[in-house]
């Protein structure tokens, strides 16, 4: 394998020691560039001090976790290589949208009009010269990513960007970390809003208790564990539709609100084995499993609080 | 160098300064007014009971020339205080309004943003030393000629006190910072400085004052250990008699703002931000 590089992101046996708790507990995964990767787990699983520990702000206890090879503080322009968004309310109260990026252009050594340019990208100019202690939550996590890409980086790491966005701003964050990594960028997002992951990741962490449970793409992740699709099939005639698929090797399992829930078979070969059988339907739909199931099962008491 | 004015534009873009500014300019009047008074209160009659040492000592500071170095310094307490508390804040903030991860997400060396701070407090305390200097220089020669002493301004000492002065400035700024990475929280960092500034120094004059007195006369001595002191020592116009030579004030400051200044960054450097 050749040596990764520094857009992309290397958590290598990663571990973190509180005085009674092991928030991070050996963890490794790797995110690669070009793709939303959504870094799920319950409240309290280690993924904010996983994330702090990349960015350099909390010193793990063992292990590494790097952008390719190199640490966040070895990063010799890390504005320009690492932009992230880590909690909503990071800014003065009483500074101005418009301050709080100028301020990190110039301890960046960016030029001021990048201050302008994010705030319309994010769609804060009519609010730039409002102090931040008037802002929504909404508005402060558009600040949050204004001041992540002022340096235009190659990785984006969010930390719960969701919390307190309302449904069209949440529509507006998908598109926008698509598009972003649809430039090739690196995008790690973590979440606990597992409806909206499924929207939006194309490769997903799956953490509990600080350990990795699963990584992978998402089709994949949701493929294995909820055994492939399944079709919800309403009949009329139950008791022909179950002889006539039972020839298919089709596991049937009759559902609380009368429909038939069949493993083993697609759809198609559904509809033709009635058809043959002369059994009328009601409904024939594939469901694909749901990241939330899933999710559930893959942390069933493991999460909780520790 | 785009740090320290990083540095500088969080001040400026913030209503403290212009808050400690309000609170500055009555302090400084006040001052001023206070060692007017004391200058033209004169020397004590023969039997007022006051010590060899102490009488040769107030003769010493109702010299023309120790009259200006005081007049001239007008505002240093106050001053100092003010620019105490914001090199204080300059770190606390970071904390109180959770703005420190902006900032070492922007430079994660920490020892840079440190060493920003440090630059900041220095720039804002040779601020506060030319605002204070330059009213000084506006008001005290009215007061002089007020005084029959001549504005003493052709005297090298006034202006030595008054370069001394800004070294005060600036190293009560590099002390400001060192506290406020030791004592993190914003209101428990203002309220122990201001507290321990004001009332301490005199409750430290008066301890020492009972301890020359009653235990052994060298401890007087000590007392330049104390910052305060010790950047009052260092301003005095000429060597007063029963008090160390002005370095020693010099040295003593110093000393407080490296200790400070390294305890403050490997602090810093060893935390973690959460």
């Amino acid at each position: 394998m050749s040596a990764p590089g520094t857009d992309e992101i290397v958590v290598d046996h990663l571990t973190k020691q509180y005085k009674k708790l092991r928030a991070v507990d050996d963890l490794s995964f790797r995110v690669r560039s070009g793709r939303v990767t959504g870094f799920l787990g319950p409240n309290g699983a280690g993924k904010t001090t996983t994330l702090r520990m990349l960015l350099g702000l909390v010193t793990p206890t063992a292990g590494t976790a790097t952008f390719g090879n190199q640490k966040y503080v070895d990063l010799p322009d890390p504005v320009r290589e690492v932009g992230a968004v880590l909690e909503a309310s990071s800014a003065h109260r009483g500074r101005t949208g418009r301050n709080h990026l100028r301020m990190i252009c110039r301890a960046a050594g960016l030029p001021d009009t990048r201050a302008d340019e994010t705030l319309e990208m994010v769609g804060l100019t009519p609010a730039a010269n409002r102090k931040f202690k008037g802002y929504s939550l909404g508005m402060k996590q558009r600040l949050g990513i204004a001041a992540a890409m002022l340096g235009d980086p190659k990785v984006l790491i969010l930390d719960e960007p969701a919390n307190g966005l309302d449904p069209e701003g949440i529509r507006w964050m998908r598109d926008l970390l698509k598009a972003l990594a649809g430039q090739g960028r690196t995008v790690l997002v973590s979440s606990h809003l597992l409806g909206e992951m499924q929207l939006l990741a194309d490769d997903v962490v799956i953490v509990a208790a600080g350990k990795l449970i699963r990584q992978g793409p998402v089709a994949e992740v949701l493929g294995d564990m909820s055994g492939g699709v399944q079709v919800r099939v309403r009949t009329p005639q139950v008791p022909e539709l179950t002889a006539a698929l039972s020839e298919l090797d089709a596991t049937v399992t009759p559902s609380e609100d009368g429909s038939l829930v069949v493993h083993g078979v697609e759809a198609a070969a559904i509809g033709h084995a009635a058809f043959t059988a002369r059994v009328e339907l009601h409904e024939l739909a594939t469901e694909r499993g749901d990241l939330e199931q899933v999710f559930l099962q893959l942390t069933a008491g493991k999460a909780g609080i520790r | 160098m785009s740090l320290v004015n990083a540095e500088l534009f969080k001040v400026r873009t913030t209503s403290l300064w212009w808050i400690m500014g309000i609170i500055l300019l009555p302090l400084y009047a006040a001052s001023l007014l206070v060692n007017w008074a004391n200058s033209s209160a004169g020397a004590p009659p023969p039997d007022a009971g006051v010590s060899d040492t102490q009488s040769q000592a107030i003769e010493a500071a109702l010299e023309p020339i120790n009259v200006a170095t005081n007049l001239y310094t007008s505002g240093q307490f106050f001053g100092i205080l003010i620019v105490l508390l914001l090199s204080a804040i300059i770190v606390t903030s970071e904390f109180f309004h959770l703005t420190a991860t902006t900032t070492f997400l922007t430079t994660p060396r920490r020892e840079s943003v440190i060493l920003a701070k440090f630059g900041a407090a220095i720039v804002i305390g040779l601020a506060v030393w030319l605002i204070t200097t330059v009213l000084n220089l506006i008001f005290v020669p009215p007061i002089m000629s007020n005084l029959d002493l001549g504005s003493q301004l052709g005297e090298p000492a006034v202006w030595r006190a008054i370069g001394l002065n800004a070294l005060a400035f600036v190293l009560w700024g590099v002390l400001g910072v060192g506290a406020g990475v030791l004592i993190r929280s914003q209101i428990a960092a203002t309220l122990i400085l201001a507290i321990t500034y004001v009332i301490g120094s005199a409750a430290v004059t008066l301890i020492f004052f009972l301890l020359s007195e009653y235990v052994a006369e060298w401890i007087s001595n000590l007392q330049v250990l104390v910052p305060t002191s010790a950047s009052q020592l260092m301003i005095s116009g000429t060597d007063l008699p029963g008090s160390p030579p002005r370095w020693v004030g010099a040295v003593v400051l110093v000393g407080y703002a490296i200790v400070t200044g390294f305890l403050g960054t490997w602090l810093t450097k060893r935390r973690d931000i959460s």
